[in-house]
């Protein structure tokens, strides 16, 4: 009977529903400032979101690999990546000088406590969404090598 | 089953009801497991070879609205090693909140964290099977820009259920350089308090049923220097060794933070002190293995490794009392730790074409010092001494990309493990490890990646060699195969291959692995919190579901 409980509300769930926008969701700046995520994406581009954290590795090479191209990216589709760290307090101080030391050009925002990674239902990282207004249109999670170009194909298909 | 079909009926209700201005996120979690006996680790002796561990959350928001609830199942049991107390299926949480510019009200339960979490932080982390959710209700109060109030009620969760003690909590955070109108630097002050109300079943030793702690913050940055401060008190309050109350004392942290950054290169150092600073919700759960009412947080300040070799010595804050014998006294911990990050620009000799990426990390831990008076469970520590080495590592990372197909991660760690002191129980072991990776590129998304390991130490179990192959046949399907070997173990028996293999497949939210293999015993660590884990063989398969 409990087996069918969960069954029961996933299926009628699979049916009934597909997730359409970012959760209204506060986040810090690296200064501290609270920032609601909703008014830091811009209804007028594409925006990637990218969950990361300082000590994972495939993570870093998601971001290390998109910040060889993001000039590129930047110029042909006018798109911006928001990197967002769930680093916790344990491993929170080494984001800003990993982010200077690797010259990163993303906007970064903290979710301290998982907030907005729980509320996406995120298990693993990276995970990383494509939006178009604040509509999630594209997730992937996980990182491979190349994923960056298939990131990169999405934002031209959907730029305006 | 009534609870069943109110569930029921309210998906009903949200299906009827949902509009287009509204959202439902829908998440599904299931880690299963089926154990089997193994020649050379042994027999599996538990009931139920099958487990699984299952979570349904579901969010709804309409307006300035949302409702969430999540479901949880251990069916027919929980995996090796969670807390017993998850041995059901059933509503685990729920939570109604209300969220505007100026107020955001909560009730049911909810996560929350005050400050870097040294006197409270509630969360959720599915693998290490902690949830301390707290149950009861949150304001958050906005008045401007620049300043946030909150204050909280609630009883912690514990298993399927709350703990006993009533927990108050109340935090403010202002930006003291925007009110001041300062442009060029930034300051921020933050106040915590967090009450514990759990009666005392005991006239002895002096401490009351409400046990307090505060905490106060400042951050400071201008330009591309940065620094925090962060001082800990809490009351007095029970010292339970050996399962019983043998004393009455006080607690504090203190937490220093400094660092720079500008283009190609970061640097930061922080320092710690703690003493007596474990906090759960309910007095007799101190130092249970399950991590099961555990109020604060204070992670180990060290490099979080993400290599197999390098997660086998990996320290655990000490933040208890603990008085083993003559010798092993503990009740805190001291030290710190520098990173440097830094990367060699492009074009240059050591740089090469693509430029070389650099980061170090120093860590040193040790106990504190001061008079022990190990038959009375009493001392008196010292501000600033070091006392026993508790650990030390040193790890080197380069990251080298040599052409737009092939690059490479080489890694360096040295560690000094004092086992007697962190573990309880004996000896100490000195390591170094070596990890070289390289990943190459074979086009339409199909890449190639592998890792050679290897560990030296003359203690312990000796040296380990390890492997991993990795091939990716697009973005989406994956299959791998690791090992590592404790070929030095000076017990040939247990000269044993912890070997194991599997394949991912990932599309957009959704994910399924499957893997088979024989997992080390020891310590899993997320975060800086351990569980511990037996030696185990078997088939796991893990499925997450977004929608």
């Amino acid at each position: 009977m409990k087996q069918s409980l969960f069954l029961c509300c996933l299926i009628f769930s699979t049916v009934a529903f597909s997730q359409k926008k970012i959760p209204n969701s506060t986040l810090r700046t690296l200064d501290g400032k609270f920032v609601n995520i909703q008014d830091e994406i811009s209804n007028d581009k594409i925006t990637v979101l990218s969950f990361w954290a300082t000590w994972c590795v495939p993570c870093i090479n998601e971001l290390d690999a998109i910040s060889e191209v993001y000039d590129d990216w930047q110029e042909s589709t006018n798109m911006e990546l928001i990197a967002i760290s769930t680093d916790d307090s344990r491993t929170q101080k080494r984001i800003r000088p990993m982010i200077s030391g690797k010259s990163w050009p993303y906007k970064i925002l903290l979710d301290k406590n998982q907030e907005l990674k729980r509320a996406l239902n995120i298990s693993t990282i990276p995970q990383t969404f494509i939006l178009k207004g604040s509509k999630i249109i594209y997730i992937h999670s996980g990182y491979t090598p190349g994923v960056e170009d298939e990131l990169f194909e999405i934002i031209q298909k959907h730029k305006n | 089953m009534k609870k069943i079909i109110v569930l029921q009926l309210l998906f009903f209700t949200i299906a009827i009801i949902a509009q287009e201005n509204d959202n439902i996120v829908v998440g599904f979690e299931s880690n299963s497991q089926y154990y089997i006996d193994d020649k050379k680790t042994g027999d599996f002796t538990e009931p139920n070879r099958f487990r699984s561990n299952n979570y349904l959350k579901v969010d709804y928001s309409i307006s300035k609205f949302s409702f969430g609830i999540q479901v949880e199942g251990y069916e027919p049991m929980s995996l090796l090693n969670y807390s017993p107390d998850f041995n059901t299926t059933n509503i685990a949480l729920y939570y109604a909140k209300y969220a505007s510019k100026k107020i955001e009200a909560t009730a049911g339960y909810f996560y929350e964290q005050y400050g870097s979490g040294l006197i409270l932080r509630s969360w959720e982390d599915r693998q290490l099977g902690i949830n301390n959710a707290l149950r009861g209700g949150r304001i958050k109060f906005f008045p401007t820009e620049n300043i946030t109030l909150s204050a909280l009620y609630g009883n912690q969760r514990s298993g399927f259920d709350v703990s006993d003690a009533n927990i108050y909590g109340f935090n403010s955070e202002v930006n003291i350089s925007s009110i001041l109108k300062a442009n060029s630097w930034n300051l921020d002050l933050g106040l915590s308090y967090v009450g514990r109300k759990e009666e005392k079943n005991t006239t002895d030793f002096n401490f009351n049923d409400l046990t307090n702690a505060f905490s106060s913050r400042l951050d400071f940055s201008k330009n591309n220097f940065y620094s925090s401060a962060e001082f800990v008190s809490k009351s007095d309050d029970a010292v339970i060794i050996f399962n019983e109350i043998r004393n009455a004392k006080p607690g504090s942290a203190f937490l220093f933070d400094v660092g720079y950054g500008k283009k190609g290169f970061g640097i930061n150092a922080n320092f710690r002190r703690i003493e007596n600073m474990t906090f759960y919700s309910q007095r007799s759960a101190t130092g249970n293995i399950y991590n099961e009412n555990i109020i604060n947080y204070i992670p180990a300040l060290t490099k979080q490794h993400d290599y197999l070799l390098t997660n086998i010595y990996v320290y655990q804050a000490q933040p208890q009392i603990s008085f083993q014998d003559f010798e092993l006294l503990k009740i805190g911990e001291i030290g710190g730790q520098v990173d440097l990050f830094y990367t060699l620009k492009k074009k240059t000799s050591l740089g090469g074409k693509y430029g070389t990426k650099i980061a170090l990390n120093m860590s040193y831990w040790a106990g504190l010092s001061g008079e022990y008076d190990y038959l009375n469970f009493e001392y008196d520590s010292d501000l600033l001494s070091f006392g026993e080495k508790y650990f030390s590592d040193i790890s080197l990372e380069i990251r080298k990309k040599w052409s737009s197909e092939w690059s490479s991660v080489f890694y360096y760690v040295n560690q000094y493990y004092n086992k007697r002191y962190v573990e309880e129980t004996f000896g100490n072991v000195k390591t170094d490890i070596f990890v070289s990776e390289s990943t190459y590129k074979l086009g339409a998304g199909k890449s190639l990646r592998f890792e050679a390991q290897h560990l030296w130490s003359k203690d312990d179990k000796k040296n380990w060699a390890g492997g991993t192959l990795e091939f990716n046949l697009n973005s989406r399907f994956a299959v791998y195969v690791n090992d590592i070997y404790n070929y030095g173990n000076d017990n040939k028996t247990k000269r044993i291959h912890y070997y194991n293999f599997g394949s991912s497949y990932t599309k957009g939210a959704k994910r399924f692995a499957l893997n088979y293999g024989r997992q080390r015993g020891g310590l899993i660590c997320i975060g800086g919190v351990c569980r511990f884990v037996p030696e185990s063989t078997g088939l796991t398969a893990n499925i997450v579901l977004s929608f």
